[in-house]
C-alpha cells in the first residue's frame, strides 16, 4: 500500500520533470545549447493557458493546446534571439548558455511588469473523480498528468523517429557537422527543435498548475530538477532522462514520506553527485566526446 | 608627342628604319592598323585605386624624450626586478633621440580608478549621500566575489555557479555561531575562511571527475539546495527574512555617517585585498601553469609536464577560502545575511556582473559589478524595470561581444585584420602580377618587376588584336608587317621555351604538325594536336593563332 503510493507520486513526478528533462536534453544534443530559459518558457506557457482560460473558454483541451502553443512561442523566441545569432560565434556554449539565463531574467521581469507578482491559478483540468486501483486511491489529475505526459513523450518519439524533420533533428544529433554538409540547415533545425522542446515545457507548465500556481518565477524549480535528472540521465540521451527522472521520483517520494519535505532536494543531490561521480556524463551518457564545438 | 585620349584607337604610320641608309627593297612608309595607346595601360595599372584617407592611424603611446644615460634607471617593484610600467628605452628612428615609452598602461588605469573610489564619499552628492555611500559598500563586497570568482570561472576554467552560495553559507553558519557562542567580530572571516576551505572541498570532488557545464548545472542545483536547505531549517531563522545579530566591528556608539563611511571604507579594503589575491594566483605561478591548459588544449598541456587538474582544484579550495572569508566579513558588515543571497536572481546578477566586464579579468568583474550595482541599488525608482534593463544588457553584451566590455578591444582588431585582408583581396588585381604577400616572400625581385611588367604588357598587347591582324599574318607569315602584328610577334618569339610551340616536319609526307617543347632537355616535345598542315605558311599561322587564343586566354 504505502510502496504503491510512493512509486504512483515518483511516477507523477517524474512524468512532469521528465518532460523538462527530454527537451533539455534534446536542445542540448541537437543544437548544442545548454537552454537555461525553459524557466521561462515554463511561466510564458503557464500565463498563455491562464489568459486562454480568463478571457477564451475553460475547455480543458483548449488550455492544454494554449499552453502547449504558448511554449513553442516561448521556445522559438529564445531559439530567434539566442541560437541564431549565437550558433556561429566563438564560444558558443557559454554564451548561448549565458544568453539563454539573460532571457530567462527579462522574461520573467516582463512577467512581472505584466501580470502583478500574484500567483494565478488554471481550473481543473481533468475535474475531480477518483478511481480505486488494487486498494489506493489515484485521483483524477494524477491520472491525467501521467496520461498526457506519456502521450506527449510518446507524440515526440514517434515523431522523431517517422518524420522527414524528425530525421533531420536525429541527423543533428548524431554529427552536426555533417549534417549541415548534407543539407540540414542549422537555423530551420534550430526553430524545429525549440518549438517541440518548447511545446513540451508548456504541456509541463500546464500540467504542474494542476498542483501549484502560476507565477512570473514558478518556472526555476522545475527547471533546476529538469536540468538534473537531464545531467543524471546523460545529456543527450532520451532512455537516460526517462530513467532518470523515475530514479529522483522515486528519491523524492521515499524521502518526503520517510524524512521529510525540506529533505527532498539534499537526498535528490546525493543521489545525483553519486551517479555523476560514478558516471561522469549520466546514466547512458552515449555522445562523451560526440558533442564538441 | 601629342596628347592622346584615353581608350580612343591611334592610328600608327611606320617608317622603315633602314630608309635612311637607302634601302632597296621594302616600303619606307607603312600605314598600320589603328590601336590604342600603350600609355593608357600604363596608366591604369600604376594607379593607386585603394581609397586612401588624409590622416593615418596613430600610435597611442605616451613618447616622451629620456636623456640617454638615464636610459636604464628606471622604477622597481621592490624587491623584485620587475619594471614598473615597462617603460623601454628606445631611439627614435627620425630624430636618432633617446626616447622612453610605456608599454604597460593598466597599473595608471588601477591606480585611477581605486583613487576615484577612495576619494568617492567626498564628492558624492549630497542629495544621494546615503544611497551611494550604501551602495558603495555593496560594490566592494559584490565586487570582492566577483573577483573570486572570476578567477574559478577565468583563472581554473571551472564553470561553477555555486560562488555566492559559498558566501552565503559561510555568512549563515558564522552568524548563528556568533550568536550561539557569542564570537567576536574578528573571527568570524576566519571562522568563514575555514568553511569556505571544507566547502570548497566538498564542492571540488565533482570538478575533479565532471566537466564544464555537467558541473554548473550541477553548482546550479547545489545553489539551490542551499537556498532551500537555509530557508526551511528553524536555526537559520527560517521564519524572518534571513538571520541577524552577529557581532559587528562597527560601534553603535558612531553616528550613522561615520558607521556608512566605515563600512564603505572596509568593503573598499576587502576588495584592494581581494584584488591582490587575483594578482598573486593570476599573475603567478599557478596562473602561468593554467594559461597553458586553456579549454580543449588540456592534453598538450599534461604532455608538457603541467599537472592542470592539480593547479585548478587548488585555485578552485583557495579561491573557496577566500569566498568564506567574505561571507564571514558579510556577516560581520550587516550583522548577518538574507536568504536572497542563495536566490536563483542573485546568481543571475552575479553571472550579469561577471559577463558585461568580461570572463577572466578581474577589471572585468569590477566593472560590471559597478554596472550592475548602479543599475540595482541606485536607480531604485525604475522599480522592476531595472532588472529588466540589466537583462537586456546582458543579453545585448552576450549576443555582440565575444568577451564581455573588456574583449572589444581584442574583437575590433580581429574583425579589423579581417576587414583589411577582404579589402586587400578585393583591390589586387589576378593575371600573373605577384600578390603583395607573395612578392616579400621571392626572394628575387626582379621576378617580381617582370611579372609585373609582364602583365601590363600582355594588357596592352590584347587590346591589340584584331581581326584585320589575323588577316595580315595569314597572307603573310613571314616579312615586313604593320608595328602591332610585328609587336605581338615579338612577344611570342620571346616566350620562355617551356610549352613553346614549334612545328614539325613530316619527312615522308612532307606535310606540318604543331608540337610543344617540354623546355627539359632530354624530355621530347609533346604533339599538341593531331592536324596536319600541307605548307609551312599554314603552320605558322596555325601557331600564331594558337599563341593569340593563349593570350587572350591568360
Amino acid at each position: 500500500m504505502e510502496i504503491a503510493q510512493i512509486l504512483s507520486n515518483a511516477i507523477i513526478v517524474a512524468a512532469i520533470y521528465g518532460l523538462i528533462a527530454v527537451a533539455v536534453s534534446i536542445t542540448w544534443s541537437s543544437l548544442g545549447l545548454i537552454n537555461l530559459g525553459y524557466g521561462f518558457v515554463f511561466s510564458f506557457a503557464g500565463y498563455w493557458a491562464w489568459l486562454t482560460a480568463q478571457h477564451l473558454s475553460e475547455w480543458p483541451p483548449l488550455i492544454a493546446a494554449a499552453g502547449i502553443l504558448g511554449g513553442a512561442v516561448g521556445g522559438v523566441i529564445i531559439c530567434l534571439v539566442v541560437f541564431i545569432p549565437l550558433h556561429d560565434k566563438p564560444n558558443f556554449t557559454t554564451r548561448g548558455m549565458i544568453g539563454t539565463l539573460a532571457i530567462s531574467l527579462i522574461g520573467s521581469q516582463a512577467l512581472l511588469m505584466q501580470f502583478g507578482p500574484r500567483a494565478k491559478s488554471l481550473p481543473e483540468l481533468f475535474g475531480s473523480w477518483q478511481v480505486d486501483v488494487a486498494g489506493m486511491a489515484l485521483t483524477s489529475d494524477k491520472i491525467g498528468i501521467v496520461l498526457c505526459s506519456a502521450l506527449m513523450l510518446g507524440v515526440v518519439v514517434i515523431w522523431m523517429k517517422g518524420s522527414r524533420r524528425g530525421l533531420e533533428i536525429r541527423a543533428m544529433m548524431m554529427n552536426p557537422h555533417a549534417a549541415s554538409i548534407v543539407g540540414i540547415g542549422i537555423r530551420s533545425t534550430g526553430i524545429y527543435v525549440m518549438a517541440l522542446t518548447g511545446a513540451m515545457a508548456g504541456l509541463a507548465s500546464v500540467l504542474l498548475s494542476q498542483t501549484y500556481y502560476i507565477a512570473p518565477f514558478s518556472g526555476l524549480t522545475p527547471l533546476i530538477k529538469g536540468v538534473s535528472i537531464a545531467l543524471c540521465g546523460g545529456l543527450g540521451s532520451v532512455q537516460g532522462a526517462v530513467i532518470a527522472a523515475m530514479m529522483l521520483g522515486l528519491t523524492e517520494a521515499a524521502t518526503s514520506r520517510f524524512l521529510g519535505g525540506q529533505y527532498v532536494l539534499i537526498t535528490q543531490f546525493l543521489v545525483i553527485i553519486m551517479i555523476l561521480i560514478v558516471r561522469p556524463h549520466g546514466i547512458s551518457g552515449l555522445l562523451d566526446k560526440a558533442r564538441e564545438q | 608627342m601629342t596628347e592622346t585620349q584615353p581608350g580612343k584607337l591611334q592610328p600608327i604610320t611606320w617608317h622603315n628604319p633602314l630608309e635612311p641608309w637607302g634601302a632597296d627593297q621594302g616600303n619606307p612608309e607603312l600605314t598600320s592598323v589603328a590601336q590604342p595607346d600603350a600609355g593608357d595601360v600604363w596608366r591604369a595599372n600604376t594607379a593607386y585605386k585603394a581609397k586612401t584617407y588624409k590622416v593615418g592611424r596613430l600610435k597611442h603611446y605616451v613618447i616622451w624624450s629620456n636623456h640617454g644615460r638615464r636610459l636604464w634607471r628606471r622604477w622597481r617593484w621592490w624587491p623584485t626586478r620587475r619594471n614598473v610600467l615597462q617603460i623601454r628605452g628606445l631611439y627614435n628612428r627620425k630624430t636618432l633621440k633617446a626616447e622612453k615609452k610605456i608599454q604597460d598602461r593598466r597599473p595608471i588605469y588601477w591606480a585611477v580608478c581605486l583613487a576615484l573610489l577612495a576619494i568617492g564619499p567626498f564628492v558624492f552628492p549630497a542629495s544621494m549621500y546615503n544611497t551611494l555611500l550604501s551602495a558603495g559598500t555593496i560594490f566592494g563586497v559584490f565586487a570582492a566575489i566577483n573577483v573570486c570568482w572570476t578567477l574559478i570561472l577565468g583563472t581554473a576554467s571551472i564553470f561553477t555557479l555555486a560562488s555566492y552560495a559559498v558566501v552565503g553559507v559561510a555568512a549563515f553558519v558564522t552568524t548563528y555561531l556568533s550568536m550561539q557562542w557569542g564570537l567576536p567580530w574578528y573571527t568570524l572571516p576566519v571562522g568563514g575562511a575555514f568553511i569556505g576551505l571544507v566547502m570548497g572541498g566538498v564542492i571540488a570532488i565533482p570538478a575533479l571527475r565532471l566537466d564544464g557545464f555537467y558541473y554548473a548545472l550541477l553548482t546550479l542545483g547545489l545553489n539551490e539546495l542551499c537556498r532551500v536547505f537555509f530557508t526551511t531549517t528553524k536555526a537559520f531563522g527560517s521564519a524572518s527574512g534571513g538571520l541577524y545579530g552577529a557581532d559587528s566591528f562597527i560601534p553603535d556608539s558612531w553616528s550613522p555617517v561615520a558607521q556608512s563611511l566605515l563600512s564603505y571604507y572596509s568593503a573598499f579594503g576587502l576588495l584592494l585585498a581581494t584584488l591582490f589575491l587575483f594578482r598573486f594566483i593570476n599573475g603567478k605561478r599557478l596562473g602561468r601553469v593554467l594559461r597553458m591548459a586553456p579549454e580543449k588544449r588540456e592534453a598538450f598541456a599534461e604532455a608538457c609536464g603541467v599537472d592542470y587538474r592539480r593547479a585548478r582544484i587548488i585555485i578552485f579550495v583557495l579561491t573557496s577560502a577566500a569566498l568564506g572569508f567574505i561571507g564571514g566579513f558579510y556577516a560581520t558588515l550587516y550583522r548577518g545575511t538574507a536568504f536572497s543571497i542563495f536566490s536563483f536572481d542573485t546568481v543571475l546578477l552575479g553571472l550579469a556582473m561577471v559577463t558585461i566586464g568580461g570572463i577572466g579579468k578581474a577589471e572585468g568583474a569590477i566593472l560590471g559589478t559597478l554596472v550592475v550595482i548602479f543599475l540595482d541599488k541606485v536607480l531604485i525608482g525604475l522599480g522592476p524595470a531595472r532588472l529588466f534593463l540589466i537583462g537586456m544588457i546582458m543579453l545585448g553584451v552576450v549576443l555582440f561581444t565575444n568577451n564581455g566590455y573588456f574583449g572589444i578591444k581584442k574583437q575590433f582588431n580581429a574583425w579589423r585584420d579581417k576587414k583589411r585582408g577582404e579589402w586587400r583581396s578585393m583591390r589586387s588585381e589576378k593575371g600573373g602580377e605577384a600578390l603583395p604577400e607573395e612578392a616579400t616572400e621571392r626572394d628575387n625581385k626582379d621576378e617580381v618587376y617582370f611579372l609585373r611588367f609582364d602583365k601590363m604588357q600582355r594588357d596592352f598587347l590584347k587590346t591589340l588584336i584584331c581581326p584585320e591582324i589575323i588577316e595580315e599574318h595569314r597572307r603573310q607569315p613571314l616579312g615586313q608587317h604593320s608595328a602591332a602584328l610585328e609587336r605581338l610577334l615579338m612577344y611570342f618569339r620571346r616566350a620562355p621555351m617551356d610549352d613553346k610551340y614549334a612545328l614539325q616536319r613530316n619527312a615522308e609526307t612532307g606535310r606540318y604538325k604543331i608540337i610543344a617543347f617540354s623546355g627539359q632537355r632530354g624530355v621530347s616535345p609533346r604533339v599538341v594536336e593531331d592536324r596536319e598542315y600541307d605548307t609551312i605558311g599554314d603552320g605558322y599561322h596555325a601557331i600564331f593563332v594558337r599563341r593569340v587564343h593563349d593570350l587572350m586566354e591568360a
